[in-house]
């Protein structure tokens, strides 16, 4: 045993504007990434980026961006360009898991058009744009499903700005619920490994497969360098060495894919959260995807 | 058919172009005789509605259709849409009005039982009638078939609990004597839309008020204090002064979880700072840019003494003099109310005796802290219907760190709220390691469980009884009361007869499984916290009702 590589995997994850952007429970969302990277022994830390605050890409493996009012969102806005606009661009562009919910989705993409007064400028790391048509429009709210990656999403909807896509990709597609525009069946926008969605309600307590998407998203990225430059880190890292120092179903295990390595993460008792989500797939008349989702929980744990 | 066409025969416009246009031969007999016509034709008409809204009434509470008092209001409101005006306007002593997120019904209460100890004839809507039909139908109740109030006038006053957003409604057809403005906290935004839209309702209500109007403040939250500026008649401020209670000192050593709703100053945007904080956005503040601040209480509790779980011991200061006053309600929102009801008494020119016998003799609110006997238990029911008010109401419960037996319930419906995301900005992890038997329960029960888990609390120490089970388990051998929602996989794939035994504790769906297994886990002799959400909280009473336990509570069917 070397001495070179005992240590517990580590994540850094930036929460942008924790104090501005917060409307709509997004505390949980951050709440179940620290505890789903607890349970395996990996320390998620958890680093609040207010306004004035630079954004230094090298320092963090994911990122999150909620929603607000948009009384707060214009500051925000600003800030954005300003202070952290750059930093994130290179964040993105060097395949950074981000997550921006409702308002923060909004400013990733190219402009928040608000019913009255001037727009208010997003990022463009999608390529969308979102427009509130009025006050006599009426707002999206409701529960929402939406296919994911042949999977579901579950959450709630509640947003006035109705969001067109132009060549970015859609996270999803709705089964049921508004989506993007409550026209094109569109739901959120993904580039690269940043992800763009109006789904909360929390949206990761109940959908712990997504949550632990990401998690897998950022371990690769920041432990895949390693994972090449020598085999016997990776041994290390594989749960032989640091057996000892964690209790051993805490440990987190990395396996080997040919060719390309994917840390594949513990699976955890997640029946309770499925059990939800399937609840809310039900209360949409999604029956059949709702037996799905239980019937795969169950094949799981027979 | 015959009242419908009876009241679009008199389309108030018309009376109001009568009256100018008769204004030029004031003095002639004919225009009396007009007059007299025309207020004929009122009486009818109030008389009409009086007599239809109580008819509908009776009919629907005979039929078991419901509470029969939404329905009171909304024909009468349909026969004669000026209803409210018409019989407000008989009240003697006017109207005092109360808005807020939180504490609406407490405050009202309050300010009821000392008017009433002050010898004023209350009248005062119930909990979930504080929409206008709730409030047509308050007064449509009190009144004579002639559409007269019944011994109207004679010191007579109404009370009356608005939701935030009916604020600009009943202002048009009420002009409120003193007008209460408690706090504002987000809630139900699914509903009610973003918490700035509220305060720009609150605005509009205001500018449309007369100057006679004294409005009520709560010095200590920001967004309600700024409410004043623009205001032109008398504005009277209450608030806390006790330093001992800010948050930091108390919890100078836990980790705190506090949403906060108004960060930023009211006119510039800059975040607030804070000399002193004793919950969410409630406390002393200031602005550094533009000089905002919290303005100087004109009642104002100089110390505030928890003597016991529901027994605080305040002393409140008004122009040099002191009186102390125990508040038998638990929750340091509760002094707020109570601080609330005795400015706005005290706007009402009342004397100190009535308002503190007021107070101290107040019984808790529909479901504020109530208490119910049951079974040799106690029940207690402490409504939490947004984050601020669980947050408080988990910090009344866990603050003296005894072990509390608990049923949380969480619903969705329309009247809770639809997004349930805000359990998320609860601080249940104030919860942890106090809940001696936590029961969890509603329609979304689902969703509180994960957020218990998430917050610490092991699965196996929680009884999840939802309201219904997953159609998509129906017909597969394993189901949640097999599983008895405690054991972790690996017992229950070796030991499947086990499991028999907890199927016992909750092998059931619903509230009232949920209500008996509670009990059930309560030792006799001991209490029982009921934490739920507004329909939650009817539903319980219905429950208890059906049982005995507790008068029948028409009232809340509406909201």
């Amino acid at each position: 045993m070397s001495d070179g590589f005992i240590q517990p995997l580590t994540l850094i994850l930036g929460h942008l504007y924790p104090d501005q952007l917060n409307l709509y429970g997004d505390r949980g969302n951050i709440l179940t990434l620290r505890r789903r990277c607890q349970l395996r022994g990996i320390e998620l830390r958890i680093v609040g980026l207010g306004i004035g605050d630079a954004l230094a890409p090298d320092e963090y493996d994911m990122l999150f961006i909620g929603g607000g009012q948009d009384k707060e969102q214009a500051p925000v806005a600003q800030d954005l360009h300003e202070m952290k606009g750059i930093g994130l661009w290179a964040a993105i562009e060097d395949d950074m898991p981000v997550l921006a919910v409702c308002g923060g989705f909004q400013l990733l993409a190219h402009y928040y058009r608000p019913a009255e007064g001037p727009d208010m400028q997003g990022l463009g790391v999608f390529d969308a744009w979102t427009i509130h048509k009025g006050a006599r429009i009426a707002r999206c709210i409701g529960n929402i499903a939406i296919r994911w990656n042949g999977q579901t999403l579950v959450g709630f909807e509640n947003h006035g700005g109705r969001t067109y896509l132009g060549t970015a990709k859609p996270l999803g597609k709705v089964l049921k619920g508004y989506g993007n525009n409550a026209e094109d069946y569109t739901e959120g926008a993904v580039y690269r490994n940043a992800y763009g969605t109006y789904l909360h309600g929390s949206l990761l307590p109940k959908n712990p497969h997504f949550a632990d998407y990401l998690i897998k998203l950022a371990l690769q990225r920041k432990y895949r360098s390693e994972f090449h430059t020598g085999q016997e880190k990776l041994e290390e890292l594989n749960g032989h060495t640091h057996i000892d120092q964690v209790p051993v179903n805490n440990s987190q295990q990395l396996e080997r894919t040919t060719g390309n390595i994917v840390p594949s993460l513990l699976a955890l008792d997640d029946l309770l959260e499925w059990e939800a989500h399937a609840s809310i797939l039900e209360r949409l008349g999604l029956h059949s995807e709702a037996v799905a989702v239980l019937a795969t929980q169950r094949t799981r744990k027979g | 058919m015959r009242k419908r066409r009876l009241s679009q025969s008199i389309p108030p416009e018309t009376d109001g172009e009568q009256r100018e246009s008769q204004k030029d031969h004031s003095q002639s007999a004919n225009q009396r005789q007009q007059d007299r016509k025309k207020h004929r034709q009122h009486v009818l008409r109030a008389g009409l509605a009086v007599v239809a809204g109580r008819a509908a009434g009776a009919i629907s509470r005979r039929l078991h259709l419901g509470g029969g008092t939404s329905i009171v209001g909304i024909v009468a409101q349909r026969i004669y849409p000026e209803i409210i005006e018409h019989l407000a306007t008989q009240l003697e002593c006017g109207s005092v009005i109360v808005t807020g997120t939180n504490g609406k019904t407490t405050t009202s209460g309050f300010i009821a039982a000392i008017l009433r100890n002050s010898g004023l004839r209350v009248w005062h809507n119930r909990e979930g009638s504080n929409l206008m039909r709730g409030v047509a139908s308050l007064f449509v109740i009190c009144a004579k078939p002639n559409g007269q109030l019944r011994r109207s006038g004679r010191r007579a006053i109404s009370i009356l609990e608005i939701d935030e957003a009916t604020i600009p409604q009943i202002v048009k057809v009420i002009e409120p004597r003193v007008a209460v403005f408690n706090n504002l906290f987000r809630d139900q935004l699914d509903r009610y839309g973003e918490v700035d839209s509220i305060i720009s309702h609150w605005r509009e209500a205001i500018s449309q008020m007369p100057a006679s109007t004294i409005l009520v403040l709560n010095a200590d939250d920001p967004s309600i204090a700024h409410l004043a500026t623009g205001f032109s008649g008398k504005v009277l401020y209450y608030g806390i002064d006790d330093p001992s209670l800010d948050l930091q000192r108390q919890h100078a050593n836990s980790e705190q979880y506090q949403v906060s709703d108004a960060r930023t100053c009211s006119n510039c945007g800059r975040e607030y700072t804070y000399d002193l904080r004793f919950y969410s956005h409630i406390g002393h503040y200031h602005c550094t840019n533009c000089g905002f601040h919290r303005p100087k209480p004109d009642i104002r509790a100089i110390q505030v003494q928890l003597d016991s779980f529901d027994h605080h011991r305040i002393t409140i200061e008004h122009t040099a003099q002191q009186h102390e006053i125990i508040v038998p309600l638990p929750g340091l929102y509760n002094v707020y109310n109570a601080l609330a009801a005795i400015t706005a008494a005290h706007a009402l020119n009342t004397d100190w005796q009535p308002i503190i016998t007021g107070i101290e003799q107040s019984k808790p609110a529909f479901g504020r802290g109530e208490l119910i006997q049951a079974e040799d238990r106690t029940i207690r029911l402490l409504l939490a219907k947004n984050p601020t008010g669980f947050n408080e109401v988990l910090r009344t419960l866990f603050s003296e760190g005894i072990s509390r037996h608990t049923l949380f319930i969480l619903n969705d419906n329309i009247a809770d709220g639809q997004d349930v995301s805000w359990i998320w900005d609860v601080d249940f992890e104030r919860a942890v390691g106090h809940t001696q038997t936590l029961v969890v329960s509603g329609t979304r029960a689902l969703d509180l469980a994960i957020r218990l888990k998430y917050a610490g609390i092991p699965q196996k120490e929680m009884t999840i009884i939802p309201h219904m089970p997953l159609k998509g388990e129906r017909g597969t051998h394993q189901t949640r009361q097999q599983r008895g929602a405690n054991k972790n996989q690996k017992e229950r794939q070796t030991l499947p007869d086990s499991e028999q035994i907890n199927s016992q504790i909750a092998n059931s769906y619903g509230l009232k499984s949920a209500l008996d297994t509670a009990l059930q886990q309560t030792p006799v002799g001991e209490t029982l916290f009921i934490v739920p959400t507004y329909t939650g909280l009817l539903a319980v009473y219905r429950e208890l009702e059906q049982r005995s336990l507790t008068p029948h509570f028409w009232e809340g069917k509406e909201a």
